[in-house]
């Protein structure tokens, strides 16, 4: 159907997706957020202290 | 969210915020790889007895910490951060080593002099919130060249032990220094698991890894600990903590928080008052740093070492702290 409506003309004016725009703006202040209150490294391991891969099963 | 609900999040957090970074920056840092940690010649018997890790946090400026150890004759190993590392160099005191891990593109390269100042900064007030140092609280474009200039006349004295997670424009700020660059990569989870950012880490570096905390200052102890293997270790400016005289919102995380859980929701639950029993004095914290103290209790537990905290304040207190000044630490280990 969309195929029916597609136009033989272009418009003047920019279509801008606000929408779109502001879930952009939206994931930027969730990554900024994350940023800081993250940490300043990820931190899981809290068994191990040094690993060097090159002694693995030794 | 309340304090511990968010406290328990952050691991979670972090993951997801740092996840593609470190393995990015990773890759990219491997052409300038030149040496590794293995390469670092072990200290010398009388820098192997004691080291003295120096933080960045308020208590190294308001205890005049680096003033009191200028002046003294130690002789041991001196550790610094790359947020203390200029204040050290201001106070006249040259680090042994300086470390660095955190990945952000645009801040830590702030802290060794930064040569895109002004486009870096537009729009971020973090430095302002600052703490430590007024000078880096000022900001200012002088105060700025001043770093770079300081950090160039002695970067040739300090080995820096960079992670592989570095951003390229601290990567070509200390070559352009000319500091001796000695790599490792962070220990951030178990290399066995499925999925582990460390086995991905290690396949594009072949780098050792060390635990870090989850921030650079616990990085710091665990290097000085279990790579340099120094048997008697302090910290200073390990204050993870806040005076009660600071407004919330001249804390690091505080817009962050306002932007993720929404002003009205970050109140002082958010940021609860802890009394160290040592020096019988009460700070705040905030979600992120109760994390890092939590991590650092963690990693001092499992492992059964002591930490000298000669902060002088602060909420870093716990089994295998030891507090003590640091004037007595540089009298029974100067």
């Amino acid at each position: 159907m969309s195929d029916f409506l597609k136009g033989t003309y272009t418009v003047d004016k920019e279509i801008v997706d606000e929408t779109a725009k502001a879930t952009i703006a939206k994931d930027e202040f969730k990554k900024k957020a994350l940023n800081s209150i993250g940490g300043s490294m990820v931190f899981v391991e809290r068994e191990k202290y040094v690993w060097d891969g090159d002694e693995e099963g030794k | 969210m309340d304090f511990d609900g968010l406290v328990n999040d952050i691991t979670d957090i972090g993951y997801e915020w740092h996840k593609d970074l470190i393995v990015q920056n990773s890759a990219n840092n491997v052409p300038y790889m030149d040496e590794t940690l293995k390469a670092l010649n072990h200290p010398g018997a009388d820098k192997t007895d004691s080291a003295i890790v120096i933080s960045a946090g308020p208590s190294l400026h308001y205890n005049d910490s680096l003033s009191l150890l200028a002046a003294s004759d130690y002789n041991g190993t001196i550790v610094a951060i790359d947020g203390s590392y200029v204040k050290c160099l201001k106070a006249g005191v040259i680090p042994d080593y300086v470390i660095t891990l955190d990945p952000h593109p645009t801040r830590i390269v702030r802290w060794f002099g930064d040569l895109d100042f002004e486009k870096n900064m537009a729009g971020d007030d973090y430095f302002s919130r600052q703490d430590l140092d007024m000078d880096f609280r000022e900001n200012s474009l002088r105060q700025n060249q001043e770093n770079i200039e300081l950090v160039n006349r002695y970067a040739g004295q300090s080995k820096l032990i960079i992670a592989s997670t570095a951003p390229a424009n601290l990567v070509q700020r200390a070559r352009q220094a000319g500091f001796d660059m000695y790599w490792w990569m962070p220990l951030v989870d178990n290399p066995d698991s499925a999925g582990s950012l460390t086995r991905k880490m290690y396949n594009l570096t072949k780098l050792p890894a060390i635990n870090t905390g989850g921030n650079v200052g616990t990085a710091a102890w665990v290097f000085a600990q279990f790579w340099l293997k120094i048997k008697n270790i302090a910290v200073v400016g390990m204050d993870l903590g806040y005076r009660q005289d600071l407004p919330y919102n001249m804390t690091q995380g505080y817009p962050e928080l306002v932007q993720m859980l929404g002003a009205e929701n970050v109140g002082s639950d958010l940021f609860p008052v802890i009394e160290n029993p040592d020096s019988g004095e009460a700070y705040y914290t905030d979600p992120t740093y109760f994390w890092y103290r939590k991590n650092t209790l963690d990693l001092i537990a499992n492992s059964g070492a002591t930490l000298y905290n000669c902060t002088g304040g602060g909420i870093l207190f716990g089994d295998g702290v030891i507090a003590m000044t640091l004037q007595q630490f540089l009298s029974e280990h100067g």
